[in-house]
């Protein structure tokens, strides 16, 4: 295949093939740790390694699987790699684990990563699989990352753990937008931009 | 062979023997660790409530420890209580010095009241009201005593008031004690 083409498997994930924003898979874990920028970043790390692991070894042994029990296999690989994360978070990142904690074993039911266990590393190469995990993780990042900025800067006042508002706004923020109706009111918010720069194309 | 029911069991097998061998191996080289690590965030969330403790010694497990200083005098002990908040258990760290007063006052990390509300029971001004408080003065305001309640979280407020003297009065037999 050639080199173009290929491309096109990282860069669809970003934005025209974004897990949220357009497959709309995987809400609960995003709506539930982009609270902070630094929390949504993390649970991006710990998906994208998740990602990784998973499409690759699904993609190495799908010539093998019987395809009456691949679900099965799939979700072992997968719980396998999420209980790898979450021993080395702790043993590693404790700081990073006290916030993440609960959603690690939450990946296990991540419907991102079973969805494209399923839709693409079954049916593709070892690299080709490689560049998506990379692609869609670098999507769920980025919606992420925008949801965990503007949730902390509107409840918090701050950026990363940065003061980035004036005092007054700080001793007054936008609290709703830390609860869950703020999630789903901002992820709203995404979605609609999303298709308005979309429309058409996707 | 790949389609056969056989091989439908064995690869199942497979996988499983495989995925608990890696995990084995993670578990082993990990585990040292997160021990270690758990043994500290435990020191270390011992020491804030009770200044100048260099040592803790359990007296019941998970619960109440004996304090010491460098020298190995006692100074203390302190408690873990874990009241029920709004939005589920509180874990309240509770340091006590010789003369039977709070000398400081921790709340667990894994708390899960309302953000802004409940939680801001983790705010200083909160917890440095109990200090030097005996068991008997540690109360709200609003049921007549002499604390300060987080407004519009009395709930968490009172929890974390019960549990600092319902601990008080089912340990501080260990501060006359060995």
């Amino acid at each position: 295949m050639s080199a173009p083409s290929r491309w096109k498997y990282f860069a669809d994930g970003i934005i025209k093939e974004n897990p949220v924003l357009i497959l709309m898979i995987g809400l609960c874990p995003t709506l539930a740790t982009s609270v902070s920028a630094r929390d949504a970043l993390g649970m991006a790390a710990a998906v994208t390694f998740v990602l990784i692991g998973s499409n690759v070894v699904v993609s190495l042994i799908r010539k093998v699987v019987p395809g009456s029990v691949r679900i099965p296999i799939f979700i072992i690989i997968i719980s396998t790699f999420v209980t790898i994360i979450d021993y080395v978070l702790q043993a590693y990142q404790p700081a990073l684990y006290r916030v993440l904690g609960v959603f690690v074993p939450l990946i296990v039911v991540n419907c991102i990563i079973l969805g494209r266990a399923e839709a693409f590393a079954y049916g593709h190469g070892v690299f080709d699989s490689l560049l998506d995990a990379l692609g869609k993780s670098a999507g769920y990042a980025l919606v992420m990352l925008v949801m965990g900025s503007v949730r902390e800067i509107f409840a918090a006042g701050t950026w990363f753990g940065y003061a980035v508002t004036p005092a007054w706004f700080r001793a007054a923020p936008v609290l709703f937008m830390i609860f869950p109706p703020g999630a789903f009111f901002l992820i709203g918010i995404l979605k609609g931009i999303v298709n308005r720069l979309t429309a058409g194309r996707v | 062979m790949l389609q056969s029911k056989t091989w439908m069991v064995l690869s199942l097998v497979l996988t499983c023997i495989v995925a608990a061998i890696a995990l084995s191996q993670v578990y082993g080289v990990t585990k040292p660790l997160i021990d270690s690590q758990a043994a500290d965030a435990l020191k270390a969330s011992l020491s804030e409530v009770l200044p100048g403790a260099a040592d803790f010694s359990e007296l019941e497990p998970g619960t109440v420890w004996s304090a010491t200083d460098a020298a190995g005098n006692r100074i203390g002990i302190v408690f873990k209580s874990t009241p029920r908040g709004y939005g589920g258990p509180i874990t309240v760290v509770v340091g006590v010095d010789t003369t039977g007063r709070i000398a400081g006052l921790g709340i667990g990390a894994d708390m899960k009241e309302t953000p802004g509300l409940g939680l801001r029971a983790r705010e200083a001004w909160f917890l440095d009201q109990f200090r030097g408080r005996t068991e008997s003065e540690v109360t709200m305001k609003r049921d007549n005593g002499t604390l300060d309640a987080i407004s519009a979280a009395t709930i968490t407020s009172r929890a974390v008031a019960n549990g600092v003297r319902e601990g008080m009065a089912d340990y501080i037999h260990y501060l006359t004690s060995k």
